[in-house]
């Protein structure tokens, strides 16, 4: 994936760059607002991470000319200053999220994550439901009756593979190739522990995972409830 | 007005008042005694019509005095019907001739030889106007003075001097009460500017920094100046403050990441056991840094906020959900089961929605780094008048004795596990000044522990 980043400090971008480039990402890095503005008029990128105060033009005008000119490219904004007399936030102005300065570089990559798998599969808008659990794939949220439950990128995929279909038994075997693909080796005991997160975080509901000894899991709703 | 403050417009009736009240005192005064003046004229002038009457009628006939009393001085007098009337005529030699021999004048009957003379006395237990008149008589032993003393009570003088002054004061009393009546009316017109100069200050935005510009009489403009001249100072204060934060969080922030970032560049891989866990310091320290620099600017956006902006309805919904996302990470533990429950009907509330934010996320983050085990739970509610936002975890919770202090600054429960710092500062203050409050809540059996902020709801959202 293409990533640029906009940001004057240059420790803090050289950090991000190290970091992104480490997961296999292309990472254009400037350091001038205007320059900045300029590349992006021209070059398609995945996901633009955007430091607010950067000299030449800062970054709240950058996003402001990049939603104009109808690109819909996520963008991130990383901002230092305090909100004491902001009167819109970045997220009015069309940002995909925001962190304030310090952030935990961990967090950093797991929101970028999130903003780049949501341009590669924003096909499905389907809610998928079973027992009081109802899952949007569009939002990536899940409910359990009212409460809405945080669930992991992984959880979300196990979730969704097995709410696809309730009551049908899916093998581990299934499961790890839907989930982790070919190119990563993880072993069925990545499943088990998966699985018991999801049973956790679904502890209340109207709907249950089933382990079937040596065969599969399984997602019931509890009909009787 | 209250009782015991002071007010200009009784402090300027009430002096008005006296001055009118002595004013009338002395001119219901200065009446009655033109009205005696004016009734004892009247009267005299009938008293000595009547007691010249009588002196003509004294003749002297073979050489004795004689004295017919002519009945038209009578009816002179019977003009004053209820009066009594009393006269002696005394001869020369001294003796009365006719009448009340006791009737006796206050001043010496000589005095009369120049003129008629008037004066005051008691007459058998009445109050008598006299009259003394002479008149030279010759006898046959010579010429002699002779006197005629006329009395008469004084109801009628009195009657008619009483009714002059009942007149007189009740003019006065007319007068004044008119007076002080156009003086209150002009008072209150005199004192209009400093109401509207009072309403104008009352109903200012208190974000409007900028200078008062009502149009005010001379008198006032002192007290104009000075209220501008505050403002301006004011204006220029918060602007400072506000400068001031903004370039410290610029200004703190932006080393402070490059410091988290060089950190995390550090390849653990080529260090020793021992540079590890000094590593593994400097990122816990450096984390805390962080945190506590982010509490404290916040703490300081939202004491500005208070200071300079206007509430305005804010769903509740809407600003715990936006909490819940900043306070809870993505890269929370994945076995920490957190889920966020809205209100089915959003409380709406009069609030600032960041430091109503601030508030909730520094909630959500102290029982997320202090509490939660294992299960966090944020949910909105409406209970009675009051909107609320519920933080419950698994943990063990704050022990009571402990819920008065933790809402103080940078109080520490347990020293070591790091301090809650301005967290719960943070959401207090915003609490109360929203009107509502932090509250905490026993864990008890099936009920995990739980920190709440209640804040009342908008006017036109209680039921």
């Amino acid at each position: 994936m293409r990533i640029l980043l906009v940001e004057d400090t240059i420790d803090v971008g050289e950090a991000i760059c190290r970091r992104f480039q480490l997961t296999g990402h292309t990472v254009d890095w400037e350091t001038d607002g205007s320059a900045a503005a300029d590349i992006l008029s021209f070059t398609e990128y995945d996901l633009v991470i955007l430091d607010v105060m950067l000299p030449g033009l800062d970054g709240f005008s950058i996003l402001r000319a990049l939603r104009q000119s109808k690109s819909n490219v996520p963008v991130l904004v990383l901002t230092a200053r305090s909100e004491i007399d902001d009167r819109v936030g970045a997220l009015d102005l069309g940002a995909d999220d925001y962190l304030v300065k310090p952030f935990d570089f961990r967090e950093l990559e797991a929101r970028a994550r999130v903003l780049l798998r949501r341009r590669t599969g924003g096909d499905a808008t389907n809610i998928i439901v079973c027992g009081d659990v109802s899952l949007d794939r569009a939002n990536r949220s899940v409910k359990v009756g009212k409460r809405e439950i945080q669930l992991k990128r992984r959880e979300m995929t196990l979730l969704e593979i097995l709410a696809s279909r309730p009551g049908k038994v899916f093998s581990k075997e299934e499961l790890l190739d839907q989930l982790f693909g070919f190119e990563e080796a993880a072993g069925p005991n990545a499943i088990e522990l998966y699985i018991g997160r999801l049973r956790k975080k679904l502890e209340r509901a109207k709907a249950r995972i089933v382990t079937l000894r040596g065969v599969g899991y399984q997602l019931v709703a509890d009909d009787n409830a | 007005m209250t009782t015991h403050r002071s007010s200009l417009f009784a402090r300027i009736v009430r002096r008005v008042a006296i001055v009118l009240m002595l004013g009338a005192a002395s001119l219901i005064t200065a009446a009655w005694l033109y009205a005696r003046t004016a009734a004892d004229e009247a009267y005299d002038r009938l008293l000595l019509g009547a007691a010249f009457q009588m002196s003509e009628s004294l003749t002297v006939a073979d050489g004795a005095l004689r004295f017919v009393l002519p009945p038209s001085a009578f009816e002179l007098l019977g003009l004053a019907q209820r009066d009594r009337i009393f006269y002696r005529v005394i001869d020369p030699a001294g003796s009365t001739l006719t009448g009340y021999a006791d009737l006796e004048p206050k001043a010496p009957l000589s005095q009369s030889r120049n003129g008629p003379v008037f004066g005051n006395t008691e007459y058998r237990g009445a109050a008598v106007r006299t009259v003394t008149l002479s008149r030279a008589m010759t006898l046959n032993d010579g010429t002699g003075w002779s006197y005629v003393v006329v009395a008469q009570t004084v109801e009628a003088r009195q009657a008619l001097a009483s009714e002059l002054t009942t007149r007189a004061t009740f003019l006065v009393a007319v007068m004044s009460l008119l007076a002080l009546g156009g003086t209150a009316l002009a008072v209150r017109y005199s004192l209009r500017p400093v109401d509207v100069l009072g309403d104008a200050l009352r109903q200012r935005d208190p974000q409007d920094l900028t200078p008062m510009s009502a149009d005010v009489p001379r008198e006032l403009i002192p007290f104009m100046t000075s209220i501008n001249h505050f403002i301006n100072r004011l204006d220029e204060r918060v602007k400072l403050l506000q400068r001031y934060v903004a370039d410290s969080a610029h200004q703190i922030r932006t080393p402070l990441t490059a410091l988290t970032a060089q950190v995390s560049l550090i390849n653990e891989d080529n260090l020793t056991p021992d540079d590890r866990r000094h590593l593994e310091r400097v990122r816990n320290r450096t984390a805390e840094l962080a945190r506590f620099t982010n509490q404290l600017l916040n703490h300081a956006m939202v004491i500005h906020r208070f200071d300079s902006s206007q509430l305005a309805a804010v769903s509740l919904n809407d600003v715990a959900r936006k909490a819940f996302r900043t306070a809870i990470p993505i890269t929370v533990d994945p076995d920490m089961v957190v889920s966020f429950e809205a209100a089915e009907d959003d409380p709406v509330i009069m609030g600032d929605m960041l430091s109503l934010r601030e508030a909730i996320a520094n909630v959500i983050d102290n029982a997320l780094r202090h509490g939660a085990s294992s299960r966090l739970e944020v949910r909105v509610t409406r209970d009675g008048g009051y909107g609320r936002v519920e933080v419950s975890d698994d943990g063990p919770g704050i022990p009571a004795q402990e819920w008065g202090n933790v809402t103080k600054r940078f109080y520490s429960t347990r020293s070591g596990k790091g301090a809650s710092g301005l967290g719960f500062a943070i959401a207090s203050e915003v609490a109360s000044v929203l009107g509502g409050r932090i509250g905490f809540r026993e864990k008890a059996e099936g009920q995990d522990f739980c920190v709440f902020i209640e804040v009342p709801l908008a006017a036109e959202e209680r039921v």
